[in-house]
């Protein structure tokens, strides 16, 4: 049926001619309808978009989505919709923007009579999944057909499919291979505000395909109040705000700055629960362990209160990201009843990291008590590390903070910190992940974008010349880019690969080391989070665990181990028991399995071959080895003479080997996954290598003369004339 | 070799009064081999010795410290950035931020990396540091006035002790006359139905003046004192602390019968009309005080003798200096 109507709307303009079955859009003008032409559209009795009769169900979810604020504004919303291309559109949460803008935009821009799609675009991967399910739920159709969703690995959608929830990163990959984006007649980017790295660059991509696309519709939506700077940034696009469904939040500060933020948090709960009324507690901290710490001692305070001042039960959860999913979803549970009827009520407490200053919404929180700190990772070009490190918020994260406690009824936000410190030391935003970020995988994409003048690239916020400096050098060594910073034929290889470029060129170059199905395995299990767990109650029992696949050549030989062993037939007969008895993490291996499988993929298109050095080779793991050099020959550390510290190459910063590690004190050259900076400088994931591979297989990044005088400079020296004395032996032979 | 000549044959020619002590020569002879090999030991050994832990850590820092505040772009070799080859053909120049030229807030620098290693609250070292400053400040005008005229002001700080004794000790004197006194009429009334306690009743804004302060004093000691018996005799028991299962004779042994309330809400009040009495210099303080007790008692505060009539005959004047 929809076959037929792609033909009988095939001008794209509503005005059929009464041969298929009458839909609710029969009479629709593209870009001229009104709210009430919607409204009775939506009221059926059909389905207007696939003709089948509503459930009852639907008109059920209907009528709650007709309380949301949005609604109130459907007509003011598509009079904005009309008169202009880009529209900047504002809606605090609970405001209902992310199911019904796009629906509102389906009824109006109707792409399937234009074969084209809309799309709106999530931050994560999760909230695109569920809110497509959402959608679909109330727009009556399967999800995958009307509605779905693409995230990375995982594309449920079809022929039918005029609505596409997808992660950013998604429409910034389609975009590489169709610049125009001529698939969509709009394009929604949703959450705007957190500023992700995939959507400011889309943004900027956006602001040029307009130009070149005046029929193509864009909306940005966004949570915060801060909306003028998305104005300005779109040439003074108009803008539309919706209230959102808050309640006051009232704010506390302290008269005086805090000794320990830890302490004064715990503090202040505990007297929430001894004083304040009914509601639940959220608490943010930083980290897991501060906060599983944090979680042990109020749970062992609220004990005691229970006991000798008859408090309330109290019921406190963490809740971090590495959090396995079922005890995430332990946070929705009630508020635990009153120990006795007429007691005193019950309590929950949630200590959380920032995952739930946005990406989840807990009902039931009162209270907040924010000390004001997160975990940030922010890339430092100048020493090229990865830092992850305790820092104060932003007053917008501040205030999102506080918002939490305004869900259901009024509530109380308890800062511990004094207002001017408030006013002084924190910054307006949050940065944006752009300028946080190493962005050698976001200069490929720029240039598969046919973006070339990346120096005047109009984004919102440019990042430090430095850091761009930084990228353009390490993609030139890598060989992705030539000397003109043109795309080399490994360079486009490589960006097809979603990965970043070291670990795209490592796979790349595998086959000439006979081990492209191992650096494939490795490759996947780089890009997941942390295979190992480690329980805080079992450290010693989990590292003897660990110690069953150590390789005494590193890490990433140790991992390769695991998943060998994973993919072995007695893991394979209770995978669960196998990994817990293991102390290994099923969700991240077999997130890794399905990423080899993409992978792989692509590979198979790249026809890129799969091959391997039998095992009983004795080069098996040399092989691997010197794979991970080809694609890490910067990320090298050697040991310092004096023991127990490494140095990195060529930004001589002193490192550790992070304890995690398998390797012994004796490796004298090490390449490393990541270099971090937590309370210390530490390289994690390392594993053995030889300086003699690096000068063969890096022989530009290892030219001597660009080496300060130094002891690895020495010692690469001392390497090369051994080298050479080899084969003059060789050759003299 | 030549130019070292050269510098010698100049340095004997060097005016003799040049302070300045020429290093002596190196030795030119060998290091014989006991000597090298000291020596290598030595060197060695400082390298082999293995740094402490802080040291190591120091270290560290310091590196990371000194790579993080230096810009690459003005690093020498980065002209020889390819990286920095390729920004400057799509038309970079050192010193301009990238993006749009529009765009003002644009960054030049990289976000700054800043290790937290303590567990303190937001704002609590700009705390400290501004504690420290005012410190630093404070001490800096402290030492300035003692360079000026130390000997003046210690003159001026012992004459004012000096005072303030005199005044208080006048204070006494006033109150105590003017007890006796009222002591007096309240017998001549007939009234000897209670001993007056020690501790004065009378609200302090009902006390004269001249000798409000010394009351005060003595009343805050006096609330002091209680509040540590109190506190020792049972620490959650404030004074203010009324428990309902006590009687008369609990609170009499409890010694809270004789506690009077009203005194600590008494002193805590605000007594502009005392503030600015005891603004006053005390040379200023004492002058009334002993003209109030010539008018009402005949009495020289500095002869210490009560005269029989207003006219004080024999006394030779107001001032200490006149009964010197």
């Amino acid at each position: 049926m929809y076959e037929n109507q792609e033909e009988s709307y095939g001008n794209g303009y509503g005005s059929r001619n009464g041969s298929s079955t009458p839909t609710g859009l029969s009479k629709f003008k593209r870009h001229a309808t009104t709210a009430l032409q919607a409204h009775a559209a939506e009221d059926g009795p059909n389905n207007p978009f696939n003709n089948v009769p509503l459930s009852k169900q639907y008109f059920n979810i209907l009528r709650t989505r007709r309380d949301l604020p949005v609604h109130k504004q459907r007509q003011e919303f598509l009079d904005m919709f009309h008169s202009t291309q880009i529209l900047v559109f504002v809606g605090e949460t609970g405001s209902g923007k992310t199911t019904q803008i796009p629906q509102f935009v389906l009824f109006d821009d109707l792409p399937h009579f234009n074969s084209k799609l809309v799309a709106c675009t999530q931050p994560r991967r999760v909230a695109a999944m569920s809110v497509a399910q959402r959608v679909a739920n109330e727009m009556d159709v399967k999800l995958g057909e009307e509605v779905g969703y693409s995230i990375r690995f995982e594309d449920v959608t079809g022929p039918k499919t005029i609505l596409k929830y997808m992660t950013d990163g998604m429409l910034l990959r389609e975009a590489m291979h169709d610049h125009n984006l001529t698939r969509y007649s709009c394009i929604i980017l949703d959450e705007a505000h957190e500023r992700t790295l995939a959507t400011d660059l889309l943004m900027g991509l956006l602001k040029e395909v307009a130009v070149r696309r005046p029929d193509l519709k864009i909306v940005i939506m966004s949570a915060t109040l801060d909306a003028q700077k998305f104005q300005r940034y779109f040439m003074d696009a108009p803008l539309l705000a919706v209230p959102g469904r808050t309640h006051p939040v009232e704010i506390f500060y302290t008269p005086e700055p805090e000794r320990d933020y830890v302490e004064a948090a715990l503090r202040t709960v505990l007297q929430i629960h001894a004083t304040e009324p009914e509601g639940d507690v959220l608490l943010f901290l930083t980290g897991e362990e501060e906060i599983e710490d944090a979680c042990r001692k109020i749970s062992l305070e609220a004990d005691e209160m229970i006991r000798e001042a008859d408090a309330g039960p109290l019921k406190v959860y963490p809740l971090y990201g590495t959090l396995p999913p079922h005890q995430q979803q332990k946070i929705f549970e009630p508020a635990p009843p009153p120990a006795r009827p007429g007691g005193r009520p019950g309590r929950k407490v949630i200590v959380s990291t920032n995952i739930a200053e946005t990406s989840l919404t807990i009902d039931g929180i009162v209270y907040v008590v924010d000390p004001g700190f997160s975990k940030q990772k922010v890339y430092n070009p100048r020493i090229r590390v990865e830092s992850l490190l305790v820092s104060p918020i932003s007053k917008a994260s501040a205030q999102q903070r506080a918002g939490r406690a305004g869900r259901t009824r009024p509530g109380k936000c308890f800062r511990l910190y004094t207002e001017a410190a408030f006013k002084k030391e924190l910054i307006e935003q949050t940065y944006p992940e752009i300028l946080k970020s190493n962005l050698s995988n976001t200069v490929l994409e720029l240039k598969k974008l046919g973006i070339d003048d990346l120096v005047h690239f109009d984004l919102m916020d440019p990042p430090a010349p430095e850091t761009l400096m930084r990228a353009l050098e390490e993609l030139n060594y890598l060989a992705c880019l030539d000397d003109n910073g043109d795309l080399t034929a490994l360079g486009k290889m490589a960006s097809e690969f979603p990965l970043d470029p070291p670990l795209a060129v490592m796979l790349i170059s595998s086959p000439e080391f006979y081990c492209s199905n191992e650096i494939l395995s490795l490759t996947a299990l780089l890009s997941v989070p942390q295979i190992f767990v480690r329980p805080a109650s079992a450290k010693k029992r989990a590292d003897e665990m660990k110690a069953l696949f150590a390789h005494p050549d590193g890490d990433h030989l140790t991992m390769l181990n695991v998943y060998h062993a994973f993919k072995g037939a007695e893991a394979q007969a209770d995978l669960k028991r196998w990994c817990h008895e293991h102390f290994l993490s099923l969700r991240a291996l077999q997130s890794a399995d399905n990423v080899r499988q993409q992978l792989k993929r692509i590979m198979e298109k790249s026809e890129l071959e799969l091959v391997s050095t039998p095992f009983e080779d004795k080069d098996y793991y040399t092989n691997i080895r010197r794979a991970l050099v080809a694609g890490f020959f910067m990320q090298v550390a050697k040991k310092d003479p004096s023991g127990k510290t490494y140095k990195t190459v060529k930004d001589d910063q002193s490192v550790l080997l992070h304890p995690s590690t398998v390797l012994g004190v004796d490796s004298e050259w090490v390449v490393y996954n990541e270099f971090v900076l937590t309370t210390k400088n530490y390289v994690r994931t390392v594993t053995a290598v030889k300086p003699e591979w690096l000068l063969d297989i890096a022989p530009t990044y290892y030219d001597l003369s660009a080496f300060a005088k130094g002891e690895i400079k020495t010692s690469l020296q001392r390497t090369l004339d051994k080298v050479k004395r080899r084969q003059a032996m060789k050759g003299g032979r | 070799m030549a130019t070292h000549n050269a510098t010698g044959l100049e340095d004997e020619e060097d005016d003799y009064m040049n302070m300045i002590i020429a290093e002596p020569t190196k030795p030119k002879e060998k290091e014989t081999y006991t000597q090298r090999r000291l020596r290598k030991e030595r060197e060695s050994e400082a390298r082999g010795r293995v740094k402490s832990k802080a040291e190591r850590e120091a270290d560290e820092a310091a590196a990371r410290e000194a790579a993080l505040s230096k810009s690459l772009l003005d690093n020498p070799n980065t002209t020889k950035n390819k990286g920095l080859a390729m920004m400057a053909k799509m038309g970079f120049k050192p010193g301009v931020a990238l993006g749009s030229k529009d765009n003002v807030g644009a960054r030049r620098e990289p976000i700054n990396i800043t290790m937290k290693d303590d567990r303190g609250g937001i704002g609590l070292d700009s705390e400290k540091k501004r504690k420290f400053r005012e410190e630093v400040e404070k001490e800096g005008k402290r030492v300035k006035a003692e360079e000026g005229d130390y000997r003046e002001r210690v003159r001026r700080e012992r004459e004012e002790a000096r005072l303030e004794g005199i005044v208080g000790a006048a204070m006494r004197v006033a109150e105590r006359m003017t007890g006796e006194r009222e002591e007096e009429e309240t017998a001549q009334k007939g009234d000897f139905s209670e001993k007056k306690p020690q501790i004065s009743t009378k609200p302090l804004k009902q006390i004269n003046i001249l000798w409000r302060g010394l009351v005060q004093k003595r009343e805050e000691e006096e609330r002091d004192r209680r509040m540590r018996y109190d506190l020792q005799q049972s620490l959650s028991r404030l004074p203010t602390y009324d428990d309902a299962d006590e009687d008369k004779d609990d609170k009499r042994a409890l010694g809270k019968d004789k506690i009077q309330h009203t005194l600590v809400e008494d002193l805590e009040e605000e007594d502009s009309e005392l503030d600015e009495f005891n603004a006053l210099d005390p040379a200023e303080r004492l002058h009334k005080l002993v003209l109030y007790l010539r008018e009402e008692f005949n009495y020289c505060f500095y002869c210490k003798y009560t005269y029989p009539d207003k006219d004080m005959e024999g006394c030779p004047g107001l001032t200490e200096e006149d009964h010197d």
